[in-house]
């Protein structure tokens, strides 16, 4: 993969990121580890932001096993849904481990409680990776339901979500609540990128 | 000008009976935020509340949670249990971040085995009479009035009611201590155990008349996981909310709240 398609990915991110208080993404599954990696670049660039990334696509140890360096990052939390359901018992210290992806009060709940926990001189962001993966494990008017308790939660403590959704596994009802529920949506195109 | 005045006629009338305006202007607060904002502020000091669930819902998580915080801001508390020996208690208490031992070196935090009280006054540990009710009820206010404790739990008081034999003696019993609370000067939690998936607030059906306020622990199920819900079903004194919340229950932050999804599950 080219670099010019990661710093791309990596401007479109930071620029939709600074703005907006809700960024929706949807994007071709096959994008979607190019997504990841500008992601991950850019968020250990950033030290004036702290990060809670909630995985419902896969474990978290997959995640840092990909990228080491997030392991290593002082201002990420992750929050993972999907290890204890897949009966993966791992601890980490930077790591929530929730038993599964259909308590997601007990997500909510998670989230708010580490963003209570950092300073004000940091930019909260959520990433949820991804939308349509909660959708999997979930009811689609539960998971509206969720996005929108979710939305209103986080805005009111001026905390700004970047939300994942796969384009193949997107129907009506994520479609809508991504476009009714985000400031921005970043649509990527395989012939765009 | 009549109705400002009748205003103020009611208000002195309202003022005659002091006790009950401070009871009801400063509430015994839960510490466990979402909780006390369902309540309006926390628990009506003086209350006797049911917290009612099947066994695992966390009654007893919720009732030493609201000790330890009671002891956080100076209210000494105490907890009579019967239903699990001291050790074992205070096994599973120190898992949670919200226990502190020196609350209980200190005096703030009291934990009694009633059977070993029963043991010591010489009593049949699985079967009471009435006088023996009585005696164990006379105790455990003596203690509370010695310990001038602000905060009292009783876990379970299915399990003290198991002990008498008949349904009379329950009855007089569990009405007699209702009045012996109602006469001390604190705030009572009475945990209330019930089956599982059943809609009822305890087990001999007599429990809930002297309580002012009860709070079920139940669960939903969505797609075969349980999640925990607490609902407050009646609180005498404040305008409470009647909605479910989820709750969970961590080692870090002990019981939380929050509102329950609804969507079809
Ligand atoms: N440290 C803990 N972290 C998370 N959950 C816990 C912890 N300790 C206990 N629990 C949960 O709380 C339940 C027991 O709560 P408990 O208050 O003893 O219930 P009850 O008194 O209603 O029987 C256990 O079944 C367990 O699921
Ligand atoms: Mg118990």
């Amino acid at each position: 993969m080219s670099n010019t398609l990661i710093d791309g990915l990596k401007e479109r991110v930071s620029q939709a990121i600074t703005i907006n208080t809700s960024v929706g993404v949807i994007l071709p599954s096959s994008n979607y580890s190019d997504m990841m990696q500008a992601l991950f670049e850019y968020m250990s660039s950033r030290n004036d932001h702290f990060w809670v990334y909630l995985a419902i696509s896969k474990p978290y140890e997959n995640i840092v096993k990909q990228f080491e360096y997030a392991s290593q990052m002082t201002n990420i939390r992750f929050i993972d849904c999907v290890s204890r359901a897949a009966g993966i018992t791992n601890k980490d210290p930077n790591c929530i481990y929730i038993e599964s992806p259909s308590y997601l009060e007990k997500i909510i709940i998670e989230i708010m409680n580490i963003f209570k926990e950092v300073g004000d001189q940091l930019q909260k962001t959520l990433i949820i990776d991804s939308l349509t993966s909660l959708s999997i494990y979930n009811d689609n008017a539960l998971v509206t339901e969720f996005f929108t308790h979710l939305i209103n939660r986080t805005r009111l403590k001026d905390i700004h979500t970047f939300s994942l959704a796969i384009e193949e596994e997107m129907d009506d009802y994520i479609n809508k609540i991504m476009y009714l529920r985000s400031n921005k949506i970043i649509k990527l195109r395989e012939s765009f990128i | 000008m009549t109705n400002s005045e009748s205003y103020v006629y009611n208000q002195n009338r309202i003022g005659l009976n002091e006790n009950e305006n401070a009871k009801s202007s400063c509430p015994c607060i839960t510490g466990i935020d979402e909780l006390d904002q369902k309540l309006g502020g926390g628990l009506p000091s003086g209350n006797t509340v049911l917290l009612v669930g099947s066994s695992g819902s966390g009654k007893t998580t919720l009732s030493m949670q609201f000790l330890t915080n009671g002891a956080k801001i100076g209210e000494r508390g105490v907890f009579f249990t019967i239903t699990e020996p001291l050790f074992k208690l205070t096994k599973n208490l120190e898992k949670f971040d919200f226990y502190d031992k020196k609350m209980i070196e200190s005096g703030m935090v009291n934990l009694i085995d009633l059977r070993i009280i029963s043991e010591r006054l010489g009593l049949d540990a699985e079967k009471y009479t009435v006088e023996d009710a009585s005696a164990l009820l006379e105790i455990l206010k003596d203690i509370a009035d010695e310990l001038d404790v602000k905060r009292l739990i009783i876990d379970s008081i299915t399990a003290l009611c198991y002990r008498l034999q008949t349904k009379e003696m329950i009855r007089d019993f569990i009405f007699k201590l209702g009045s012996s609370l109602a006469s001390m000067n604190c705030t009572t939690i009475l945990t209330s155990e019930v089956p599982p998936n059943e809609v009822k607030y305890s087990q001999y059906g007599i429990e809930e008349f002297i309580a002012d306020g009860i709070i079920f622990l139940g669960d939903v199920d969505r797609k075969g996981d349980l999640i925990r819900t607490l609902q407050v079903i009646k609180m005498r004194g404040t305008n409470h909310s009647r909605t479910k919340s989820a709750m969970s229950i961590s080692s870090k932050n002990g019981i939380e709240l929050t509102p329950l999804l609804k969507s079809r599950v």
